[in-house]
């Protein structure tokens, strides 16, 4: 099984993400995690989709299938080492009086992680980082007693040095001047 | 004083004072504007406004009254097959919009452009359940090319320009347009202005090929010692019937082409070889194992065409012509792809390949030719027994309209039969449901024909169990006075599903036979004349009736009850194991 992580630009039309999770289902393929945002071009919206498969064909067969929705601009899929990648997971862990004291030293020099909110007996950590790091700052923190635990859907973007707009010459121009 | 001329200003003042017209206007006069000729409809509630403004319109805009919305889809198929324009099928919203689902899936499967406009609830109900609501985006998302739904009348124009765009160019197919009654009813807020859709950032089909890959290509046809050239309905769809045969005359490749790609080269020409798949011709098949280059043009390579995938032409190095690049390498590895319309594809080939003549490796064709017309098509034209097989009937009507009608079949056996026995003499002479096989296709695919080629004859030909699907669309033929013609190849089962029982499930009849109505007494119902032939010696003169019949008419041939088609591939089969018993 490997990792593919898949970039899909669009227009940012209803029923877009509809039209796109069809092309999965139809072919059985499931997806990891799946995040939709807008891009520093105006009107056009980034689905980032991850997921793993045994097969790359398959992958590329539904790459282009993909290209084929109308109101898809571009479509890219990536190997792991092609894109620089991550996840958010934000951790509500109890504080109670006289519990365990978390360590606030650990957490931010080992495990790069934040604490975002203080409640009255919880706390709520965040912690950005690829899958697995979230997962080994999971198997620490757990023995605290997580409360509720999230996690983001994987953003990426790829390692080469053009840009969307090298891609798409014709999109408007920035959403955010 | 004399008349003061009308100033810029003041024009401008009146023409803003004109009132707007209503989104449904704006639909008649987008439709019109896309040079729209005809609509296949059936009206009700959430379609009203549509209707009522198409009633102000109806000296320029041809409406065709359907019996059932599933014909009206199937209709506006068969006038895109035959026009290469697109088909408009006019629904109301709820059931009326589900009843489109065959048609359209039948659409997309065989790259047919077609434009459904469907009638939907008032914007302020979508959600509520309202009556007649069903959600028609999410429904046909899976089978359109593109859809849209319009909740402003502003919006119309637009989305009209966009809609025949998308589904006439690229590889053609269905787009759908779920028309709230609030976006028909409301007035635009501006004047009517429209601008044909000419291209668009998100949606760019490649026509002209790169000049690599096609250069690629023509170095592996030039080093080619048996070539073989598979033509498909990309062909037709591109218009590309005369390239195809200026590239065949020049190469000497021999050319099969699939169901759907039959027409595009005239069945007498010397390097037609027949079609290819599971009921195709013996040689194409056979030798499709056994050719070393294989060009594939606008086809995508069907399981219908190859068969076992594992043991499909794998000696041949593959050059795949193709508009759609999902097909690439979709299920048969290219060693040499070519994307682009296949006219433009064939047109840039054309100069740079060699001439050649090929005469041994043809003369492998004619050798399996041969073995097939004794074996199978001369016993079957010239039966002597008791009963008609499908065959001879489709045998001689072939000969007596000299190849030049428009043949629509419906599905299963007789499809087959209509496919080998009919010899085609112009293009887009075959309609019927090729990758959906949708049985009831026909008699109103038939009637959409009719209306795109007037001056042609149009001939169905159904079984007795497809044409009982839609055989309501006899009261539109009836009311149009369309001079469709229609035989029913009647063997009282339904034939195809009973040949594989035969063969495959060990002669278990699993409910295949029908208890048929009298139907030349249907037809007549209907207010359709017709006959009933079951012998050998009135076959000929029925089928003269037929033909000569000023209107429409409807023949019934009572055939063999247990005939099989041969050649066969069965299913999941290597080609090379073609069976002719």
């Amino acid at each position: 099984m490997t990792t593919y992580t898949i970039s899909i630009f669009t227009n940012n039309t209803i029923g877009l993400l509809n039209r796109i999770t069809i092309v999965f289902t139809r072919r059985r393929i499931n997806i990891e995690s799946l995040t939709v945002c807008e891009t520093e071009r105006q009107g056009v919206s980034r689905f980032t989709i991850s997921l793993r498969h045994e097969s790359r064909e398959a992958i590329e067969k539904l790459v282009r299938q993909l290209r084929k929705i109308v109101d898809v601009l571009a479509v890219f899929g990536y190997l792991d080492d092609e894109i620089v990648y991550n996840e958010t997971a934000l951790f509500k862990v109890q504080t109670p009086l006289g519990g365990q004291t978390i360590d606030i030293d650990v957490i931010n020099k080992d495990h790069n992680a934040w604490v975002v909110h203080w409640g009255i007996d919880y706390v709520v950590i965040e912690k950005s980082g690829t899958g697995d790091e979230i997962m080994q700052f999971y198997q620490y923190i757990k023995g605290y007693g997580i409360l509720e635990f999230v996690r983001s859907g994987r953003i990426a973007v790829g390692k080469t040095e053009k840009g969307l707009v090298e891609y798409l010459p014709e999109i408007g121009g920035w959403a955010i001047a | 004083m004399a008349h003061q001329p009308q100033t810029a200003a003041n024009l401008l003042e009146e023409v803003l004072q004109r009132p707007t017209v209503t989104g449904a206007e704006a639909l008649m006069l987008s439709l019109l504007a896309e040079g729209v000729d005809t609509i296949f409809g059936y009206p009700g509630g959430a379609i009203m406004p549509t209707y009522d403004a198409l009633f102000g319109y109806m000296d320029r805009l041809h409406h065709i009254l359907v019996r059932h919305e599933q014909g009206a889809g199937h209709a506006a198929q068969g006038y895109a097959r035959v026009t290469g324009r697109a088909g408009v099928a006019l629904v109301t919203s709820g059931p009326g919009a589900t009843n489109l689902v065959t048609p359209i899936t039948d659409a997309l499967l065989d790259s047919t452009p077609m434009v459904c406009i469907v009638g939907q609830v008032y914007s302020r109900l979508l959600g509520t359940d309202a009556f007649q609501e069903a959600d028609v985006m999410g429904i046909t998302m899976p089978i359109t090319k593109w859809s849209y739904q319009l909740t402003s009348a502003d919006e119309v124009p637009e989305a009209i320009a966009k809609a025949f765009y998308i589904a006439q160019t690229g590889r053609p197919g269905p787009v759908l347009l779920d028309f709230t009654r609030t976006a028909q009813m409301e007035r635009m807020s501006k004047p009517f202005s429209y601008k044909k859709c000419e291209s668009m950032i998100s949606y760019r089909p490649r026509r002209v090929p790169k000049p690599e890959q096609v250069q690629v290509a023509a170095d592996i046809i030039n080093r080619a010692k048996r070539p073989f050239l598979l033509a498909g309905h990309g062909i037709l769809i591109a218009k590309a019937e005369e390239e195809l045969k200026a590239f065949a005359e020049k190469t000497g490749i021999p050319v099969a082409t699939t169901l759907l790609g039959m027409s595009a080269i005239d069945a007498d020409h010397p390097n037609y070889v027949g079609w290819l798949g599971m009921h195709g011709n013996y040689g194409p098949n056979v030798l499709t194992n056994e050719c070393d280059v294989l060009i594939a043009v606008g086809m995508r390579f069907d399981d219908r065409v190859t068969g076992d995938l594992n043991t499909y032409a794998k000696q041949a190095k593959v050059i795949h012509i193709e508009i759609d690049p999902a097909e690439i390498d979709k299920n048969v590895k290219t060693a040499a792809p070519i994307v682009g319309d296949a006219k433009e594809c064939l047109m840039a080939l054309l100069p740079l390949v060699k001439k050649a003549q090929h005469p041994e490796w043809r003369a492998e064709f004619d050798k399996y030719a041969a073995i097939e017309d004794e074996k199978i098509t001369q016993t079957t034209i010239h039966h002597t027994g008791h009963e008609i097989k499908m065959g001879e009937v489709v045998s001689m009507l072939s000969d007596k309209t000299k190849g030049e009608a428009i043949t629509v079949s419906d599905v299963g056996q007789h499809q087959m039969i209509a496919t080998r026995y009919y010899r085609f003499k112009r293009p887009n002479s075959i309609v019927t449901s090729g990758g959906a096989g949708t049985m009831g296709f026909a008699v109103p695919a038939a009637f959409g024909a009719q209306v795109g080629a007037p001056d042609r004859q149009v001939i169905a030909i159904c079984g007795d169990g497809g044409f009982q699907m839609t055989v309501q669309e006899l009261g539109t033929i009836a009311q149009s006075g369309l001079p469709v013609k229609i035989i029913i190849l009647n063997n009282n089962f339904l034939g195809m599903v009973r040949q594989w029982q035969q063969l495959f499930f060990d002669n278990r009849y699993s409910f295949v036979q029908m208890q048929n109505p009298d139907f030349v007494m249907v037809a007549k119902g209907f207010g359709v004349n017709g006959h009933k032939v079951s012998s050998r010696e009135e076959l000929s003169a029925s089928l003269d009736t037929m033909l000569n019949f000023d209107g429409p008419y409807l023949l019934e041939v009572v055939c063999e009850k247990e005939e099989n088609v041969f050649p066969m591939v069965p299913a999941g089969a290597s080609v090379s194991a073609i069976r002719l018993e």
